[in-house]
Formats: structure tokens, sequence, C-alpha cells
């Protein structure tokens, strides 16, 4: 059974979205009155002469005087015509505007004329192309050759029909005089410029999806119809209601604030390059440009929303939560994120970092959010789903909005920012210039490449991120390898919303475990060589929760702690590999006032809420002493009742000197 | 045998749907006239006669059950073939009538559209109907009254091929094409008797023995020629004669 074409009668009856159409065909009609339109005159060609050619500035001045607008008007009028398909160029084909000057047009026939009620099927296009194959011998442009082969792939099934049909159409087309094959072949031409636009411009046909319903017809009466009419009208009086006042307040505001912002409404510096084709636009305002624009900035006062949604607002909030130590709450919205937007298949490897790195008590990066929603968290971190950790985002979000946005705007970091940024000139461009830019159209680069290099850039950030760690205690300290969230690098998807907080995807983190994996897997192979202890049980034990990489980072802890004493010389040994360990270790050390270099051992577990049995003979050392002597007695410590933070929904399975 | 019968009569169906494609692209724009409606009118004539035609062979082959398995395959993209010219006759034709009804020749002003065509289409579709020279006969009113035919003909032609989808089990998208991507520039058809005849590349004229009035210009100019010269050298030999002979 063939499978025809059922979607014929889709077009206007359907939604009229194209009514310029029917209005254009009108005034083409006025235009090409042999009386009262555009003035006509021959084409000449080598030997032939073909009439009714018009020039451009015969159709602009008739357009002006018919509608009375100036020539700027109609003009961009005039170009609606070409780009429609209802007049096409002679010279210069596939830029399908109205030229100003004595460059010549004709009018198409009306078979070729735009219409959604008879859509433009791909069996003409490839009969088309063959018979263009056939008169250029062969050589077809590279656009046209791609769509043939991939015609040929596709329509394999009638090509035989489609060779047929261009020979016989070819020899018919023959029998015509001259001047009328040239015509011919000029419209043909045209109505596939239209209608399959060469790369790099854009089709005025474009109208978006087509309706498979008509929304004009009658809908049967069926149970099914009143259901959905009584369900809608439940919703609607569930609605909660805004007072008028108060929702235009909101959108006058609204209207307000953003109406210089807008590109329509007001102009866009230094020039819109949908309307000059010069990206400069564009290119200053990259997600990851050094300097941003006045008028980003400029955004990034109005809301907190549109801050976070900007990734380079982003990379300035956090460098300033950097300068004030309290990054771990952007890193703990951003992970957040990332759990939100993340593969179904990541996501309980994440709850389970995130909450290890923000929520546990003694967790690193410890955030602080109040009893209540930590309780709602860490019950639903039970059976992690994606929005689970939703309260405590929106508590730190708030947090971040109420508190360190209102510095932030106060901060010399701002301050600094808003100073350097830029404001481009306007471009002013002559005519010549618009040409050569259009000429001058690149395709940007593929979405696939783009992704790829931000890829790299992640994996590059993730090598070289440092460390911010809010909490110090002896498990935390210089954990260099334990490279948690550090939120460094951030190189989102370009399809930042304003509007919408949480709506851009930023997988901005490196996973910590590959980190952590990274540096576990080096760490663990000095400890081997170094200590050379039996520590064979840990690694081959079989993880909690079935997962080998995620307790990598628990396995090391563990196994420091095991050791029971020093694990400040674990991390010593493990600090000359990371180049970064150690300035940040430099740096953390003063924010702890409990660290003293040379205090006496004491039961420290109570500080941080964390039941540990620490033999008493431990101390804590800074990093730098790293003391062999100290290694060899860690080496001879056995066993320690120290509990390291696990999750608190995987049952505790029986370990060896584990308490 | 079958089969031959069948190519021929898909390639002279293939003609008519080619060009009758001509002449409908010609309707409105100002090569447009009584002849061309009527030029329609005759081709779409024809067009059904040999759809009808096609379409009672192919579903009798079709049906026939005892047929080999290559032969099935032959006749389904046959039937492929078929169905296609059928599907652009069909778009064709409800286009026309379209067309037919926005541009009506017998009203006082004529808003034919300056396309640059002038010529009119007589030799399209003296080879769509295969006759030397075609006689205009129809009314003055043909483009009205030829719309009421036309409408009735959409009808019958979208009945008949939803019939055909019915009646005939083909998959079309399992039928594999004989040519392959550029057969269009290869310079012979895989044809039978209808003989298109040998076409190269350039524009030589095509031998066809069913369309005796597609004399191309080039033709004629190299016959005068040939004849030129015949009469030039008979003359200089008779000169010679005279010479010789006084």
């Amino acid at each position: 059974m063939t499978i025809r074409n059922t979607l014929r009668d889709y077009g206007q009856r359907y939604r009229p979205r194209m009514a310029c159409l029917k209005k254009a065909e009108k005034v083409l009609l006025e235009m090409q009155d042999p009386k009262t339109g555009v003035k006509s005159q021959p084409q000449r060609l080598v030997i032939t002469t073909i009439p009714h050619a018009i020039t451009g500035e015969d159709i602009i001045a008739w357009l002006a005087d018919r509608f009375q607008i100036d020539t700027q008007e109609a003009r961009k009028f005039g170009s609606m015509l070409v780009a429609l398909g209802y007049i096409y160029p002679l010279q210069d084909h596939k830029r399908l505007v109205v030229k100003p000057d004595a460059s010549l047009y004709r009018f198409q026939t009306p078979y070729f004329w735009p219409t959604q009620q008879w859509p433009v099927e791909d069996t003409d296009y490839a009969i088309y192309l063959a018979k263009r194959n056939i008169r250029k011998k062969g050589i077809l442009e590279l656009h046209e050759q791609e769509q043939y082969n991939r015609l040929h792939k596709w329509m394999n099934h009638k090509w035989d029909f489609i060779v047929m049909q261009a020979k016989e159409q070819y020899r018919a087309a023959k029998e015509r005089k001259k001047p009328d094959r040239v015509v011919f072949d000029c419209q043909e031409r045209a109505y596939w410029v239209v209608h399959r636009p060469p790369p790099g411009t854009v089709s005025a046909m474009d109208y978006g999806l087509d309706r498979r319903v008509d929304p004009n017809a009658d809908e049967a009466k069926t149970h099914d119809f009143y259901e959905r009419i009584m369900i809608f009208t439940q919703q609607s009086i569930m609605r909660p209601r805004v007072k008028s006042s108060v929702s235009i307040g909101a959108l006058v505001k609204y209207c307000a604030t953003y109406n210089s912002h807008d590109p329509f409404l007001s102009k866009c510096l230094p020039s819109n390059p949908w309307l000059t084709d010069d990206v400069t636009y564009w290119t200053l305002n990259m997600p990851n440009v050094e300097i941003p624009t006045k008028m980003r900035v400029e955004r990034w006062t109005f809301s907190f929303g549109e801050l976070l949604s900007d990734p380079r607002g982003r990379d300035d909030f956090r460098l300033f939560l950097k300068k004030e130590f309290s990054g771990e709450n952007l890193a703990f919205w951003e992970s957040c994120e990332d759990l939100k937007w993340g593969t179904a298949a990541t996501m309980r490897e994440k709850a389970e970092q995130i909450y290890k790195t923000f929520l546990a008590r003694g967790a690193p990066r410890w955030i602080n959010i109040d009893g209540k929603t930590m309780e709602i968290t860490v019950n639903g971190l039970k059976h992690p789903h994606r929005y689970v950790l939703d309260a405590a985002q929106t508590h730190i979000y708030m947090l971040m909005k109420k508190d360190s946005y209102g510095r932030y705007l106060k901060s010399p970091v701002f301050k600094d920012t808003l100073k350097k940024a830029i404001c481009p000139e306007e471009h002013k461009f002559t005519d010549a210039q618009l040409d050569q830019n259009a000429k001058n159209r690149r395709p940007s680069l593929s979405p696939i490449i783009l992704r790829q290099q931000e890829q790299e850039q992640r994996a590059k950030m993730a090598a070289s991120a440092t460390v911010d760690i809010t909490q110090l205690c002896r498990f935390t300290t210089p954990v260099p390898h334990l490279a948690v969230y550090s939120g460094i690098t951030d190189y989102p998807s370009a399809n930042a919303s304003p509007s919408l907080p949480f709506l851009t995807h930023t997988p901005a983190c490196p996973s910590p475990i590959s980190v952590a994996l990274d540096s576990t897997s080096a760490s663990e192979r000095r400890a081997e060589t170094s200590e050379g202890e039996g520590e064979g049980n840990p690694q081959t034990r079989a993880p909690i929760g079935g997962n080998v990489s995620k307790p990598r980072m628990a396995f090391s802890l563990r196994r420091l702690l095991k050791r029971g004493c020093t694990p400040s010389t674990m991390f010593a040994s493990l600090s000359p590999k990371c180049p970064s360990a150690a300035g940040t270790s430099s740096r953390i050390q003063p924010i702890s006032p409990d660290q003293p270099t040379q205090a006496p051992p004491r039961r420290i577990g109570n500080f941080f809420q964390i039941k540990v049995d620490i033999p008493p003979e431990c101390r804590i050392y800074p990093i730098e002493s790293e003391d062999e002597e100290e290694e060899n007695r860690a080496a001879s410590r056995s066993g320690v009742g120290a509990k390291e933070i696990i999750c608190p929904w995987e049952s505790l399975t029986p370990q060896n000197g584990m308490g | 045998m079958g089969k031959e019968e069948c190519k021929t009569m898909l390639d002279a169906l293939n003609k008519v749907t080619a060009c009758y494609r001509h002449l409908v692209i010609a309707l409105g724009s100002t090569s447009d006239s009584q002849n061309l409606r009527e030029e329609l009118k005759r081709t779409r004539k024809k067009a059904q006669e040999l759809a009808v035609a096609n379409r009672t062979k192919l579903t009798a082959l079709l049906k026939d059950k005892t047929i080999s398995k290559e032969d099935r395959s032959e006749y389904e993209r046959l039937w492929v073939l078929f169905s296609s010219s059928m599907e652009l006759l069909e778009v064709d034709m409800k286009r026309s009538l379209e067309l037919g009804q926005n541009f009506p020749l017998k009203v006082p002003t004529r808003h034919l559209i300056q396309t640059g065509m002038t010529g009119s289409t007589t030799t399209v579709a003296a080879r769509a109907i295969s006759v030397q020279n075609i006689k205009y006969e129809a009314d003055s009113n043909i483009d009205t009254v030829d719309l009421g035919d036309l409408q009735a003909e959409i009808s019958q032609v979208s009945q008949m091929m939803e019939e055909m989808e019915m009646k005939v089990q083909v998959a079309p998208w399992a039928v594999e094409a004989k040519q392959e991507a550029g057969a269009e520039l290869k310079s012979s058809m895989s044809v039978g008797n209808s003989s298109v005849g040998v076409i190269s590349i350039c524009e030589e004229e095509p031998k066809e023995h069913e369309s005796g009035g597609s004399r191309d210009a080039g033709f004629a100019s190299i016959c005068a020629v040939v004849i030129f010269f015949v009469i030039v050298t008979v003359a200089v030999v008779l000169g010679y004669l005279v010479i010789n002979m006084s």
C-alpha cells in the first residue's frame, strides 16, 4: 500500500500563519499590471531578448508611491516580496533582496508562488536536482550535491521514477523556444532558492510546525471532551490569584527595567547581528568572556536570579564568595543543579557525594541549613531522586540572595568588574559594508564541537582545581586528593535564560569522584609502597552500595583513620603530589583556630561531633612537617575506633577495625 | 510480453505527466491563453486514458499469484513508478484547478502575470498527445466550462488511487531502484519499445518515432545547410560543364 502524504491539506485552513501571502498576491497583481504597474523593460541577453524585466529602483519607487511610504520601508517591503518568492532577481539570484539600483527582477509564475496549501515536496526537489545535473553535466553546487546524495539515499525506492521524470521534463522543456526556456530555468531556480535555501540563508517560508488538527473544526462532544473541560475549569478555580494592581505593577516594573536591554525595543550595541551580519555582539557576550559588557553587568544588579543564570556573573559571584570564604553555598547550589539536570544513572552517586561533601556532620564543606530542612533532606536521601535536595537548595538560595548578594553588589570585586566592563561603540555600516558582511557570513561552530571544548576545559580545570574547604577538622585538613567540589570550572551551555533561575544546565563541577579517583589511586599506590601494611582488606572489601568508585574516597579516609593517629602524615605524604595543595593548606591554616601546632593531644572528636576514639598520643601536625619517624610510628598503630562519615541510609557492614 | 507492454505504457504516462507539468506552470502567466486551456484539457484526457490502461494491466499482473519472485519485484518497481506518476498528476491537476479559478480568461481586465514567457506551449502539448499539429477547436468559454470537468476528473483520479492502494499490496519502500545516483547523466535510457531513442547530453534532437512533431530547430538548419551545399555543388558542376561545352 502506498503511503500517501495524508498531511496535504494542513495549510492555510488550519492556521493562517502566513496571512501575508494572500495580501502579497494582491499587491503583486497590481504591480504587474502593464498599464499601472511597475515599468517593465526587456532584458537583453547575448542572443535573445526577454521582456518583462523590472529594475529594483522602479519597484521601490512604485511601492513608495502606491502605499505612500518612505523609500526605506518600500525597500524592506520589496525585499519581503522577493524573499517570499513573488519576484526573483535575475542577477545574484541567491540573495533575495531588492537592491535600489538598476539590477533586474522578474515576476514569478503563479504555479511557483509560495503557498502553504501545497507543501513543497522532496520528490519535486529531487527531480529538479536531477534536471540540473543533466543541464550542468554533473557539476552541482556543494549544497545541491549534498542534498542530491541525501535524497538518493532516502528516496531510493522512487529513484527510477525521479530519473525518468527528470529526463522527460528536460526534454519537454526543450520543446519551447529559447527565450521561454531561459525564463523557465530562471523561474524554477528561483523557486528552489526560496524553498530550499542554500546554507547560510534563511527561508522566508519558515513558519514552524504545522498543526495536524484544525482548530476551527467542531470537536465531537464525547465524554472525554467534557471531562477535559471540567478539569480545566476546576484548575482555573484553584489557581492562586493576585490582585491586578500587584501583577500589573510587577509587569510595569519588569518592562521599565528591561526596556533598555531588549534588542527589539532599543538599540543593541554594537549592532544586531541579525540585521547587520556582524557577530561582534555575540563574541562580546560569550558565556566565558573575560571582560563583560556594561549592559550585562547592569543586568546582574536586577536580581539574584539574573546574576546566577549568567555564567560570567556566576563566576564573579564565586570569586567574591571565595574571598569571603563562603563558597560552599554556591558550590552546594550548583551541585544541586547538577543533580537535578543530570542523568538518572549518576543520580545516586551524586546525591551521596553531595551529602558527604556538604551536609554530613563534619563534612569538609558544610553548609549551614536549619535543623528541619536538614532532617527532611536526610530522610529524603534514603531514597534519592532528582529533587531530593530541593528544600535545602531553596534555603541556600534564599540565604545567598538575602545575605551574600547584597554584600556582593557593594564589594570591590563587583565594583572592579563594573569599572572594567566595556561599552562597545555602535556600528555604522554603509550599504556596501552590509553587502560585504552578508557575503562573509559563516556558520558558527557545531554544538558538538562546542560541547567537546566545554568538556575539555572542564577536565583541565578539574585537574588544577583548588580546594575550598570550610571546616577544618583533622580529617579534612589537607585533603588535596579529596579534591571535592571546588566549583571553579564553569563552562555551561550558552543558552542561559535570565528569567528562570534554575533553568540553566550547568554541569559546572568536575565530578568529585573522578578527581578523587585520580589522586586517590596515586595516593594509594604511594601509600602502599611506603607503608606496605596489610591493606589488602580495604581494597578488596566489597564496597558499600555496590559502587566501586564512590567509596574510594571513603577508603583512603578509612585507611587513615585505621592507622589511627597521624593522618596528617598520610596527608603530608600526599601533599607534595598535588602542587596546589600546599598553597591551599597554607591558606587554610589560618582559618581554623583549633589547630595549634604543638598542642598536646586531646580529644578533638567532640568539637565536630564525630565520635572518634583516638589514641591519646595522636597529634595534629601541620602539613609541612613531614616526619619520617611519625610515619613509622603510624605504621605500627593498629586498630582504631574511628568512625568515618558514611551515609546514614547505608547500613554499616561489619568491617574490621571499625567501631 | 507483459513487462514490455507495461514499460511502454509507463513511459508514455511519464511523458504525459512531464508535459502536463510544463503546461500547468504556464498557467496564469503571459503565455496563458485559450489554447493553453485546451491543451491542458486534452493532455489530461490522454493522461487519464493511459492511467486507466496502466492500472488495469498492472493490477492484473500483480494479482497473479503464479509469477516468480523476480517478476514480482519487477512489477512492484513498475507499480511504484506508476503510483508516483499518478501522485504528480493528481497534484498538478489540483493546482491547475486552483490556478484556472484564480486566472479566468474571459474577464474584462485580464490580469495574467507578466512573467516574461511569451511563446506558446503548442509544441509541448503536441509532444504530450503525440500528434504533429494540434487543431484548436474549443469554444470561447473553455476556461470556465472546463473547470467543472476538471473537478470531476480530479475526484475520479483520487478515487482510483485509493482503490489502487486497497487492491494491491505493494510496499513501496521495499522497492530497490535500478538506477544509481547520476543515472540521468548516462546517455541511454533503459527502456524498450517506446524508444525515446538515444539521447546525448548535448542539445541534439531526440529520435522519436512517436512524436513526429518534435523537430528541433537545429535539425532544420542542418538540413538547410546540407541542401544549400548540394545545390552549390550542382551549380558548380553545371557551370563547369557549360563552360566546357562552349
